[in-house]
Protein backbone atom coordinates (compact mmCIF):
# COMPACT_ATOMS: atom_id res chain seq x y z
CA UNK A 1 0.00 0.00 0.00
CA UNK A 2 1.56 2.98 -1.14
CA UNK A 3 0.97 6.41 0.81
CA UNK A 4 -0.34 8.21 -1.94
CA UNK A 5 -1.44 6.29 -4.30
CA UNK A 6 -0.34 6.33 -7.39
CA UNK A 7 -3.60 5.58 -9.50
CA UNK A 8 -4.00 8.09 -11.93
CA UNK A 9 -7.83 8.98 -12.85
CA UNK A 10 -9.73 6.93 -15.70
CA UNK A 11 -10.52 8.61 -18.48
CA UNK A 12 -13.64 10.00 -17.97
CA UNK A 13 -12.49 11.33 -14.77
CA UNK A 14 -9.90 13.02 -16.48
CA UNK A 15 -12.61 14.78 -18.31
CA UNK A 16 -14.74 15.27 -16.19
CA UNK A 17 -11.53 17.13 -14.21
CA UNK A 18 -10.65 19.04 -16.73
CA UNK A 19 -14.68 20.26 -17.54
CA UNK A 20 -14.39 21.56 -13.85
CA UNK A 21 -11.23 23.22 -14.01
CA UNK A 22 -12.71 25.56 -16.93
CA UNK A 23 -14.46 27.38 -13.43
CA UNK A 24 -13.47 28.50 -10.42
CA UNK A 25 -11.40 25.81 -8.19
CA UNK A 26 -10.92 25.96 -4.63
CA UNK A 27 -7.21 26.47 -3.94
CA UNK A 28 -7.63 25.07 -0.05
CA UNK A 29 -10.01 22.24 0.74
CA UNK A 30 -10.76 21.50 4.21
CA UNK A 31 -12.73 18.01 5.00
CA UNK A 32 -13.75 16.90 8.08
CA UNK A 33 -13.60 12.80 7.81
CA UNK A 34 -16.42 11.72 9.64
CA UNK A 35 -17.80 8.38 9.61
CA UNK A 36 -15.29 5.62 10.02
CA UNK A 37 -17.24 4.08 13.00
CA UNK A 38 -20.78 4.13 11.17
CA UNK A 39 -18.77 2.97 7.97
CA UNK A 40 -17.44 0.15 10.15
CA UNK A 41 -20.73 -0.95 11.99
CA UNK A 42 -22.59 -1.23 8.41
CA UNK A 43 -19.75 -3.56 6.84
CA UNK A 44 -19.97 -5.39 10.44
CA UNK A 45 -16.38 -5.19 10.75
CA UNK A 46 -13.95 -3.83 13.83
CA UNK A 47 -13.74 -0.63 13.92
CA UNK A 48 -10.16 -0.40 13.07
CA UNK A 49 -10.79 -1.72 10.02
CA UNK A 50 -13.30 1.70 9.55
CA UNK A 51 -10.44 3.47 10.21
CA UNK A 52 -8.05 2.13 8.32
CA UNK A 53 -10.44 2.13 5.64
CA UNK A 54 -10.63 5.97 5.88
CA UNK A 55 -7.00 6.70 6.20
CA UNK A 56 -6.80 5.11 2.81
CA UNK A 57 -9.15 6.88 1.43
CA UNK A 58 -7.61 9.93 2.47
CA UNK A 59 -5.00 9.09 0.20
CA UNK A 60 -6.79 8.06 -2.79
CA UNK A 61 -8.28 12.25 -1.84
CA UNK A 62 -4.99 13.48 -1.66
CA UNK A 63 -4.17 12.31 -5.08
CA UNK A 64 -7.69 13.86 -6.39
CA UNK A 65 -7.04 16.64 -5.08
CA UNK A 66 -3.72 16.92 -6.50
CA UNK A 67 -5.35 15.80 -10.24
CA UNK A 68 -8.08 18.60 -9.67
CA UNK A 69 -4.62 20.99 -9.16
CA UNK A 70 -5.88 21.79 -5.28
CA UNK A 71 -3.31 22.03 -3.57
CA UNK A 72 -3.58 22.23 0.00
CA UNK A 73 -6.09 20.33 2.11
CA UNK A 74 -6.49 20.25 5.63
CA UNK A 75 -8.24 17.42 7.30
CA UNK A 76 -9.69 16.78 10.55
CA UNK A 77 -8.54 13.55 12.10
CA UNK A 78 -11.98 13.34 13.76
CA UNK A 79 -10.34 11.36 17.14
CA UNK A 80 -6.91 10.19 17.18
CA UNK A 81 -8.22 6.73 17.02
CA UNK A 82 -8.15 7.38 13.16
CA UNK A 83 -4.38 7.05 13.38
CA UNK A 84 -3.79 4.43 15.66
CA UNK A 85 -2.07 1.92 14.91
CA UNK A 86 0.41 -0.28 16.36
CA UNK A 87 4.18 0.81 16.80
CA UNK A 88 5.68 -1.26 13.72
CA UNK A 89 2.95 -0.64 11.49
CA UNK A 90 3.28 3.87 12.81
CA UNK A 91 6.77 3.29 12.23
CA UNK A 92 7.21 1.93 8.77
CA UNK A 93 3.91 4.18 7.76
CA UNK A 94 5.77 7.29 9.19
CA UNK A 95 8.62 5.74 7.14
CA UNK A 96 6.83 5.70 3.77
CA UNK A 97 5.12 8.73 4.30
CA UNK A 98 8.08 10.78 4.78
CA UNK A 99 9.04 9.64 1.69
CA UNK A 100 5.91 10.71 0.13
CA UNK A 101 5.86 14.11 1.54
CA UNK A 102 9.38 14.72 0.27
CA UNK A 103 7.11 13.99 -3.37
CA UNK A 104 4.56 16.41 -2.31
CA UNK A 105 6.83 19.18 -1.85
CA UNK A 106 8.52 18.62 -4.87
CA UNK A 107 4.53 19.53 -6.47
CA UNK A 108 4.24 22.52 -4.17
CA UNK A 109 1.31 20.87 -1.87
CA UNK A 110 0.53 21.16 1.68
CA UNK A 111 -1.28 18.57 3.97
CA UNK A 112 -2.66 19.85 7.44
CA UNK A 113 -3.76 17.32 10.00
CA UNK A 114 -5.34 19.06 12.85
CA UNK A 115 -4.52 16.31 15.66
CA UNK A 116 -6.64 16.94 19.10
CA UNK A 117 -7.53 20.26 17.70
CA UNK A 118 -10.45 22.89 18.58
CA UNK A 119 -10.86 26.05 16.88
CA UNK A 120 -11.79 27.81 19.99
CA UNK A 121 -8.39 26.85 21.90
CA UNK A 122 -6.92 28.35 18.48
CA UNK A 123 -8.70 31.38 18.97
CA UNK A 124 -7.83 32.00 22.88
CA UNK A 125 -4.22 30.58 22.04
CA UNK A 126 -3.84 33.73 19.22
CA UNK A 127 -5.24 35.71 21.72
CA UNK A 128 -2.66 34.62 24.36
CA UNK A 129 -0.20 34.96 21.78
CA UNK A 130 -0.87 38.76 21.56
CA UNK A 131 -0.97 39.45 25.13
CA UNK A 132 2.83 37.98 24.83
CA UNK A 133 3.32 40.40 22.73
CA UNK A 134 1.59 43.25 24.53
CA UNK A 135 3.98 42.07 27.75
CA UNK A 136 7.10 42.08 25.67
CA UNK A 137 6.83 45.76 24.52
CA UNK A 138 6.53 44.44 21.17
CA UNK A 139 2.63 45.95 20.30
CA UNK A 140 -0.10 47.90 21.76
CA UNK A 141 -3.22 46.60 22.67
CA UNK A 142 -4.34 49.34 20.66
CA UNK A 143 -2.67 47.23 17.83
CA UNK A 144 -5.02 44.51 18.16
CA UNK A 145 -7.36 43.73 15.05
CA UNK A 146 -8.72 40.65 12.95
CA UNK A 147 -5.84 40.80 10.82
CA UNK A 148 -3.40 40.40 13.42
CA UNK A 149 -5.38 37.63 15.05
CA UNK A 150 -5.24 35.30 11.85
CA UNK A 151 -1.42 35.69 11.80
CA UNK A 152 -1.26 34.74 15.09
CA UNK A 153 -3.88 31.09 14.75
CA UNK A 154 -1.77 28.29 13.81
CA UNK A 155 -3.13 28.40 10.52
CA UNK A 156 -1.05 31.81 9.55
CA UNK A 157 0.84 30.41 6.87
CA UNK A 158 -2.47 29.03 4.95
CA UNK A 159 -5.11 30.93 3.27
CA UNK A 160 -8.54 30.29 4.48
CA UNK A 161 -10.33 27.58 3.06
CA UNK A 162 -12.00 27.93 -0.04
CA UNK A 163 -14.33 24.92 0.40
CA UNK A 164 -15.05 22.92 4.18
CA UNK A 165 -16.36 19.52 2.84
CA UNK A 166 -17.94 17.35 6.15
CA UNK A 167 -19.03 13.21 5.52
CA UNK A 168 -21.62 11.03 6.64
CA UNK A 169 -24.33 13.39 7.15
CA UNK A 170 -23.69 15.27 10.16
CA UNK A 171 -24.34 19.34 9.81
CA UNK A 172 -22.34 20.64 12.60
CA UNK A 173 -18.81 22.23 12.57
CA UNK A 174 -17.63 20.43 15.87
CA UNK A 175 -14.83 23.48 16.26
CA UNK A 176 -13.42 23.05 13.51
CA UNK A 177 -11.68 26.28 11.86
CA UNK A 178 -14.81 28.18 13.03
CA UNK A 179 -12.90 31.55 12.61
CA UNK A 180 -11.13 30.42 9.15
CA UNK A 181 -14.25 28.79 7.50
CA UNK A 182 -16.50 32.75 7.90
CA UNK A 183 -16.69 32.53 4.61
CA UNK A 184 -15.58 29.36 2.73
CA UNK A 185 -18.80 27.13 1.12
CA UNK A 186 -19.96 24.73 3.23
CA UNK A 187 -20.78 21.18 1.62
CA UNK A 188 -22.43 18.61 3.92
CA UNK A 189 -22.46 14.67 2.42
CA UNK A 190 -24.26 12.17 3.34
CA UNK A 191 -21.37 9.72 2.36
CA UNK A 192 -20.14 7.98 5.27
CA UNK A 193 -16.01 8.94 4.72
CA UNK A 194 -14.30 5.67 3.84
CA UNK A 195 -17.23 5.33 1.02
CA UNK A 196 -16.35 8.66 -0.69
CA UNK A 197 -16.03 8.64 -4.54
CA UNK A 198 -14.43 11.02 -7.18
CA UNK A 199 -17.77 11.93 -8.26
CA UNK A 200 -18.69 13.63 -4.40
CA UNK A 201 -15.67 15.71 -4.21
CA UNK A 202 -16.55 16.68 -8.04
CA UNK A 203 -20.21 17.71 -6.36
CA UNK A 204 -18.35 19.88 -3.88
CA UNK A 205 -16.52 21.52 -5.94
CA UNK A 206 -19.70 22.22 -8.28
CA UNK A 207 -21.39 23.25 -4.98
CA UNK A 208 -18.45 25.51 -4.59
CA UNK A 209 -18.27 26.59 -8.21
CA UNK A 210 -22.19 27.57 -8.26
CA UNK A 211 -21.24 29.72 -4.65
CA UNK A 212 -18.48 31.26 -6.41
CA UNK A 213 -19.53 34.69 -7.00
CA UNK A 214 -21.81 35.47 -3.91
CA UNK A 215 -18.95 34.19 -1.64
CA UNK A 216 -16.52 36.21 -3.32
CA UNK A 217 -18.47 39.43 -3.20
CA UNK A 218 -19.37 38.93 0.51
CA UNK A 219 -15.32 38.13 1.05
CA UNK A 220 -14.27 41.17 -0.35
CA UNK A 221 -17.25 43.64 1.26
CA UNK A 222 -16.16 42.01 4.87
CA UNK A 223 -12.19 42.85 3.65
CA UNK A 224 -13.43 46.68 3.25
CA UNK A 225 -15.31 46.75 6.41
CA UNK A 226 -12.46 45.32 7.57
CA UNK A 227 -10.36 47.96 6.07
CA UNK A 228 -12.39 50.89 7.04
CA UNK A 229 -12.30 49.66 10.77
CA UNK A 230 -8.79 49.68 10.92
CA UNK A 231 -8.81 53.48 9.64
CA UNK A 232 -11.39 54.62 12.27
CA UNK A 233 -8.54 52.64 14.59
CA UNK A 234 -5.91 54.41 13.28
CA UNK A 235 -7.68 57.76 13.51
CA UNK A 236 -8.57 57.54 16.95
CA UNK A 237 -5.12 56.49 18.07
CA UNK A 238 -3.48 59.52 16.59
CA UNK A 239 -6.04 61.65 17.75
CA UNK A 240 -5.61 60.08 21.30
CA UNK A 241 -1.53 60.28 20.99
CA UNK A 242 -1.97 64.05 19.82
CA UNK A 243 -4.34 64.71 22.71
CA UNK A 244 -1.78 63.57 25.35
CA UNK A 245 1.63 64.34 23.39
CA UNK A 246 0.44 67.34 21.29
CA UNK A 247 1.54 70.85 21.63
CA UNK A 248 -2.26 71.90 22.15
CA UNK A 249 -2.52 73.14 18.70
CA UNK A 250 -4.99 71.65 16.38
CA UNK A 251 -3.38 70.53 13.06
CA UNK A 252 -4.63 71.07 9.69
CA UNK A 253 -5.65 68.74 7.18
CA UNK A 254 -2.49 67.92 5.49
CA UNK A 255 -0.50 67.76 8.55
CA UNK A 256 -3.27 64.96 9.81
CA UNK A 257 -2.73 63.28 6.72
CA UNK A 258 0.68 62.72 7.15
CA UNK A 259 0.38 62.03 10.81
CA UNK A 260 -2.02 59.41 9.90
CA UNK A 261 0.29 58.33 7.58
CA UNK A 262 3.42 57.71 9.98
CA UNK A 263 0.85 56.34 12.84
CA UNK A 264 -0.01 53.51 9.91
CA UNK A 265 3.29 52.66 9.20
CA UNK A 266 4.84 52.47 12.57
CA UNK A 267 1.88 50.35 13.46
CA UNK A 268 2.86 47.81 10.55
CA UNK A 269 6.37 48.07 11.06
CA UNK A 270 5.46 47.15 15.19
CA UNK A 271 3.06 44.25 13.97
CA UNK A 272 5.66 43.12 11.46
CA UNK A 273 8.31 42.39 14.67
CA UNK A 274 6.20 40.82 16.81
CA UNK A 275 5.22 38.51 14.41
CA UNK A 276 8.78 37.72 13.61
CA UNK A 277 9.31 37.31 17.12
CA UNK A 278 6.39 35.05 17.37
CA UNK A 279 7.88 32.85 14.36
CA UNK A 280 11.01 32.64 16.38
CA UNK A 281 9.03 31.60 19.11
CA UNK A 282 7.43 28.59 17.52
CA UNK A 283 10.20 27.36 15.23
CA UNK A 284 12.59 27.11 18.49
CA UNK A 285 9.87 25.15 20.45
CA UNK A 286 9.76 22.96 17.64
CA UNK A 287 13.22 22.74 17.43
CA UNK A 288 13.65 21.53 21.02
CA UNK A 289 10.94 19.11 20.34
CA UNK A 290 12.46 17.51 18.16
CA UNK A 291 15.87 17.53 19.40
CA UNK A 292 13.90 16.06 22.69
CA UNK A 293 12.69 13.25 20.44
CA UNK A 294 15.92 12.71 18.90
CA UNK A 295 17.45 12.39 22.26
CA UNK A 296 15.07 9.74 23.33
CA UNK B 1 -8.74 21.52 -26.03
CA UNK B 2 -9.30 24.35 -23.51
CA UNK B 3 -12.26 26.10 -25.18
CA UNK B 4 -14.16 23.00 -25.41
CA UNK B 5 -13.93 22.03 -21.80
CA UNK B 6 -14.69 26.07 -21.18
CA UNK B 7 -17.90 25.38 -23.65
CA UNK B 8 -18.83 22.61 -21.58
CA UNK B 9 -18.48 23.98 -18.16
CA UNK B 10 -20.80 26.67 -19.53
CA UNK B 11 -23.13 24.42 -20.62
CA UNK B 12 -23.36 22.38 -17.66
CA UNK B 13 -23.77 25.34 -15.19
CA UNK B 14 -26.45 26.79 -17.56
CA UNK B 15 -28.46 23.17 -17.41
CA UNK B 16 -27.52 23.34 -13.17
CA UNK B 17 -29.32 26.79 -12.97
CA UNK B 18 -31.82 25.63 -15.12
CA UNK B 19 -32.86 22.38 -13.10
CA UNK B 20 -32.65 24.52 -9.64
CA UNK B 21 -34.82 27.10 -11.15
CA UNK B 22 -37.25 24.25 -11.95
CA UNK B 23 -37.10 22.61 -8.88
CA UNK B 24 -37.53 25.60 -7.22
CA UNK B 25 -40.77 26.05 -9.06
CA UNK B 26 -42.18 22.96 -8.83
CA UNK B 27 -41.77 22.63 -5.01
CA UNK B 28 -42.96 26.47 -4.46
CA UNK B 29 -46.15 25.18 -6.58
CA UNK B 30 -46.72 21.88 -4.69
CA UNK B 31 -46.68 23.45 -1.24
CA UNK B 32 -48.74 25.71 -2.13
CA UNK B 33 -51.22 23.31 -3.22
CA UNK B 34 -50.47 20.93 -0.54
CA UNK B 35 -50.97 24.04 2.03
CA UNK B 36 -54.35 24.66 1.16
CA UNK B 37 -55.42 21.02 1.13
CA UNK B 38 -53.77 20.43 4.69
CA UNK B 39 -54.87 23.53 6.50
CA UNK B 40 -58.25 22.70 5.76
CA UNK B 41 -57.78 19.45 6.97
CA UNK B 42 -55.82 20.35 9.80
CA UNK B 43 -58.74 22.98 10.68
CA UNK B 44 -61.15 20.24 10.86
CA UNK B 45 -59.16 17.72 13.07
CA UNK B 46 -57.19 19.70 15.70
CA UNK B 47 -60.17 22.56 16.76
CA UNK B 48 -62.03 20.32 18.51
CA UNK B 49 -58.94 18.62 19.89
CA UNK B 50 -57.46 22.15 20.69
CA UNK B 51 -60.20 23.04 22.70
CA UNK B 52 -60.31 20.07 24.81
CA UNK B 53 -56.95 20.09 25.82
CA UNK B 54 -56.96 19.61 29.28
CA UNK B 55 -54.57 22.41 30.88
CA UNK B 56 -56.13 25.00 29.34
CA UNK B 57 -58.76 26.12 31.85
CA UNK B 58 -58.37 29.04 32.53
CA UNK B 59 -58.16 30.56 28.66
CA UNK B 60 -61.48 31.82 27.83
CA UNK B 61 -62.99 30.00 25.09
CA UNK B 62 -63.11 31.97 22.28
CA UNK B 63 -62.41 29.59 19.13
CA UNK B 64 -60.92 32.20 17.39
CA UNK B 65 -58.64 31.16 14.62
CA UNK B 66 -55.25 32.92 16.41
CA UNK B 67 -55.94 31.71 19.49
CA UNK B 68 -56.30 27.92 18.22
CA UNK B 69 -53.26 28.28 16.52
CA UNK B 70 -51.32 29.83 19.73
CA UNK B 71 -52.61 26.33 21.29
CA UNK B 72 -51.70 24.20 18.30
CA UNK B 73 -48.37 25.48 17.63
CA UNK B 74 -47.83 25.31 21.57
CA UNK B 75 -48.82 21.77 21.76
CA UNK B 76 -46.74 20.72 18.91
CA UNK B 77 -43.69 22.45 20.70
CA UNK B 78 -44.36 20.19 23.64
CA UNK B 79 -44.71 17.43 21.86
CA UNK B 80 -41.42 17.27 20.57
CA UNK B 81 -38.84 15.22 22.09
CA UNK B 82 -36.14 17.58 22.36
CA UNK B 83 -36.44 21.87 21.41
CA UNK B 84 -33.38 23.32 20.90
CA UNK B 85 -33.20 26.26 23.19
CA UNK B 86 -31.49 29.08 20.97
CA UNK B 87 -32.35 29.20 16.75
CA UNK B 88 -30.77 31.84 14.59
CA UNK B 89 -32.10 32.79 11.22
CA UNK B 90 -29.40 33.13 8.83
CA UNK B 91 -30.89 35.19 6.06
CA UNK B 92 -28.37 35.09 2.83
CA UNK B 93 -30.79 36.92 1.18
CA UNK B 94 -30.18 40.22 -0.90
CA UNK B 95 -33.54 41.37 -0.47
CA UNK B 96 -34.68 40.02 2.93
CA UNK B 97 -38.29 39.43 3.29
CA UNK B 98 -39.44 41.12 6.41
CA UNK B 99 -43.17 39.82 6.60
CA UNK B 100 -41.72 36.27 6.19
CA UNK B 101 -38.74 36.78 8.71
CA UNK B 102 -41.46 37.71 11.37
CA UNK B 103 -43.61 34.68 10.78
CA UNK B 104 -40.52 32.45 11.44
CA UNK B 105 -39.81 34.34 14.62
CA UNK B 106 -43.31 34.64 15.78
CA UNK B 107 -43.70 30.16 14.80
CA UNK B 108 -40.46 30.05 17.23
CA UNK B 109 -41.98 31.70 19.99
CA UNK B 110 -45.30 30.17 19.48
CA UNK B 111 -43.66 26.43 19.71
CA UNK B 112 -41.28 27.65 22.57
CA UNK B 113 -38.26 28.37 21.15
CA UNK B 114 -36.53 30.61 24.14
CA UNK B 115 -34.05 32.39 22.04
CA UNK B 116 -34.17 33.44 18.30
CA UNK B 117 -31.63 35.43 16.77
CA UNK B 118 -31.82 37.12 13.58
CA UNK B 119 -28.51 37.54 11.60
CA UNK B 120 -27.99 38.61 7.93
CA UNK B 121 -24.61 39.51 6.51
CA UNK B 122 -25.06 42.78 5.69
CA UNK B 123 -26.05 44.23 9.13
CA UNK B 124 -29.64 45.66 7.87
CA UNK B 125 -31.56 44.52 10.66
CA UNK B 126 -28.93 45.69 13.34
CA UNK B 127 -29.28 49.14 11.94
CA UNK B 128 -32.75 49.36 11.09
CA UNK B 129 -34.52 46.89 12.97
CA UNK B 130 -37.34 49.28 13.85
CA UNK B 131 -38.77 48.10 10.83
CA UNK B 132 -38.29 44.47 11.66
CA UNK B 133 -39.60 44.87 15.47
CA UNK B 134 -42.74 46.63 13.22
CA UNK B 135 -43.27 43.22 11.69
CA UNK B 136 -43.16 41.05 14.48
CA UNK B 137 -45.33 42.94 16.37
CA UNK B 138 -48.01 43.23 13.32
CA UNK B 139 -47.44 38.91 12.96
CA UNK B 140 -47.73 38.50 16.39
CA UNK B 141 -51.14 40.07 16.69
CA UNK B 142 -52.16 38.26 13.27
CA UNK B 143 -51.17 35.08 13.97
CA UNK B 144 -51.00 34.76 17.73
CA UNK B 145 -53.67 37.83 19.09
CA UNK B 146 -51.04 38.66 21.50
CA UNK B 147 -50.87 42.20 22.55
CA UNK B 148 -47.99 44.76 22.48
CA UNK B 149 -44.61 42.91 23.74
CA UNK B 150 -45.44 41.25 26.74
CA UNK B 151 -44.33 38.09 25.55
CA UNK B 152 -41.10 39.23 23.57
CA UNK B 153 -38.59 40.65 24.56
CA UNK B 154 -35.51 42.01 22.38
CA UNK B 155 -32.05 42.20 23.02
CA UNK B 156 -29.44 43.20 21.30
CA UNK B 157 -25.54 41.51 21.99
CA UNK B 158 -22.91 44.04 23.36
CA UNK B 159 -25.98 44.95 26.18
CA UNK B 160 -25.39 42.58 28.99
CA UNK B 161 -25.92 43.60 32.36
CA UNK B 162 -27.65 42.38 35.25
CA UNK B 163 -30.62 44.55 34.66
CA UNK B 164 -31.10 42.97 31.01
CA UNK B 165 -30.93 39.30 32.59
CA UNK B 166 -33.98 40.02 35.35
CA UNK B 167 -35.32 41.25 32.10
CA UNK B 168 -34.68 38.29 30.46
CA UNK B 169 -36.06 36.31 32.89
CA UNK B 170 -39.75 37.80 32.64
CA UNK B 171 -40.21 36.66 28.86
CA UNK B 172 -41.03 34.02 27.62
CA UNK B 173 -38.85 34.16 24.51
CA UNK B 174 -36.01 36.91 23.46
CA UNK B 175 -34.82 38.33 19.85
CA UNK B 176 -31.47 38.74 19.33
CA UNK B 177 -31.05 41.10 16.37
CA UNK B 178 -27.18 39.64 15.11
CA UNK B 179 -24.78 41.42 12.64
CA UNK B 180 -21.16 40.32 11.20
CA UNK B 181 -20.08 43.26 13.96
CA UNK B 182 -21.21 40.65 16.62
CA UNK B 183 -18.40 37.78 15.20
CA UNK B 184 -15.44 37.93 14.65
CA UNK B 185 -15.51 41.93 15.49
CA UNK B 186 -16.78 40.91 18.75
CA UNK B 187 -13.78 38.89 19.31
CA UNK B 188 -11.11 40.96 18.33
CA UNK B 189 -12.67 43.75 20.69
CA UNK B 190 -12.68 41.06 23.71
CA UNK B 191 -8.69 40.58 22.52
CA UNK B 192 -8.00 44.48 22.34
CA UNK B 193 -9.54 44.30 26.46
CA UNK B 194 -7.26 41.10 27.23
CA UNK B 195 -4.74 43.06 26.27
CA UNK B 196 -5.27 45.99 27.74
CA UNK B 197 -5.35 44.34 31.22
CA UNK B 198 -2.18 42.96 30.38
CA UNK B 199 -0.79 46.34 28.99
CA UNK B 200 -2.14 47.97 32.32
CA UNK B 201 -0.70 44.56 34.47
CA UNK B 202 -3.98 43.58 35.78
CA UNK B 203 -3.78 39.86 33.89
CA UNK B 204 -0.62 38.34 32.08
CA UNK B 205 -0.52 36.33 28.98
CA UNK B 206 -1.15 32.84 30.36
CA UNK B 207 -4.23 33.59 32.33
CA UNK B 208 -5.65 33.97 28.75
CA UNK B 209 -7.71 30.69 27.73
CA UNK B 210 -10.87 29.72 26.23
CA UNK B 211 -12.88 29.92 29.68
CA UNK B 212 -11.87 33.75 30.36
CA UNK B 213 -12.46 34.49 26.16
CA UNK B 214 -16.02 32.34 26.60
CA UNK B 215 -16.87 34.66 29.02
CA UNK B 216 -15.85 37.86 27.69
CA UNK B 217 -18.20 36.64 24.68
CA UNK B 218 -21.25 35.52 26.43
CA UNK B 219 -22.64 38.54 27.17
CA UNK B 220 -25.09 36.93 29.50
CA UNK B 221 -24.67 34.07 31.46
CA UNK B 222 -28.15 32.58 30.50
CA UNK B 223 -27.90 32.94 26.87
CA UNK B 224 -27.10 29.50 25.38
CA UNK B 225 -25.00 28.83 21.93
CA UNK B 226 -27.67 28.21 18.94
CA UNK B 227 -28.35 24.21 18.93
CA UNK B 228 -29.44 24.88 15.19
CA UNK B 229 -29.52 27.80 12.54
CA UNK B 230 -31.60 27.79 9.76
CA UNK B 231 -30.08 29.62 7.04
CA UNK B 232 -31.73 31.13 4.16
CA UNK B 233 -30.64 32.09 0.96
CA UNK B 234 -28.48 31.15 -2.12
CA UNK B 235 -25.39 31.30 -0.61
CA UNK B 236 -24.19 28.35 1.19
CA UNK B 237 -22.29 29.97 4.39
CA UNK B 238 -22.52 30.72 6.96
CA UNK B 239 -20.99 34.33 6.21
CA UNK B 240 -19.37 35.74 9.66
CA UNK B 241 -22.38 34.21 11.59
CA UNK B 242 -21.21 34.45 15.12
CA UNK B 243 -17.97 32.28 14.85
CA UNK B 244 -16.81 31.13 18.12
CA UNK B 245 -20.68 30.56 19.21
CA UNK B 246 -20.87 28.00 16.41
CA UNK B 247 -18.69 24.92 17.51
CA UNK B 248 -21.23 22.56 17.75
CA UNK B 249 -24.12 24.38 16.30
CA UNK B 250 -26.43 22.45 13.34
CA UNK B 251 -27.06 23.90 10.55
CA UNK B 252 -30.04 23.08 7.70
CA UNK B 253 -29.23 25.22 4.92
CA UNK B 254 -32.07 26.40 2.48
CA UNK B 255 -31.95 28.05 -0.69
CA UNK B 256 -35.62 29.73 -0.41
CA UNK B 257 -38.02 30.80 2.30
CA UNK B 258 -40.65 29.60 0.09
CA UNK B 259 -40.11 26.08 -0.05
CA UNK B 260 -40.06 26.33 4.25
CA UNK B 261 -42.83 27.97 4.51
Amino acid sequence: MSWIREGELNLIEKLSANILKAGPMPKHVAFIMDGNRRYARKRQVERQEGHTQGFDKLAETLRWCLNLSIHEVTVYAFSIENFKRSKDEVDGLMELAKQKFIRLLEEQCFLNVCFAYTSRHEIANAVGEMAWGVEQGLIKSSDVSEALLSRCLYSSNSPNPDLLIRTSGEVRLSDFLLWQTSHSCLVFQSVLWPEYSFWNLCDAILQYQLNHRPLQKARDQHREGQALQQHEADRACLADLLQHHGNGKPLDAQRRREALLNYTASREERVQDFLGALQHKRDSFLTDLTSQAALA
Amino acid sequence: MAIVYEFVWQVLHVLLHIHRTLITWFRIRLRNWNGRLWSRALTALIVPMALSFPNQKNIVPAPGKRVDRRYRWGADGKSLEKLPDHIGLLIAEEEPRYTDIANLVVWCMAVGISYVSVYDNYGVFRRDNSRLMDEILKQQQELLDLEGSKQLCVEFLNNGTDKQDQQVLSCQSVLKVLSPDDGKLRIVQAAQQLCRAVEQRDKTSKDINVTVLDSLLRESKSTPDPDLVLKFGPVESTLGFLPWHIRLTEFILTRLFKTLL
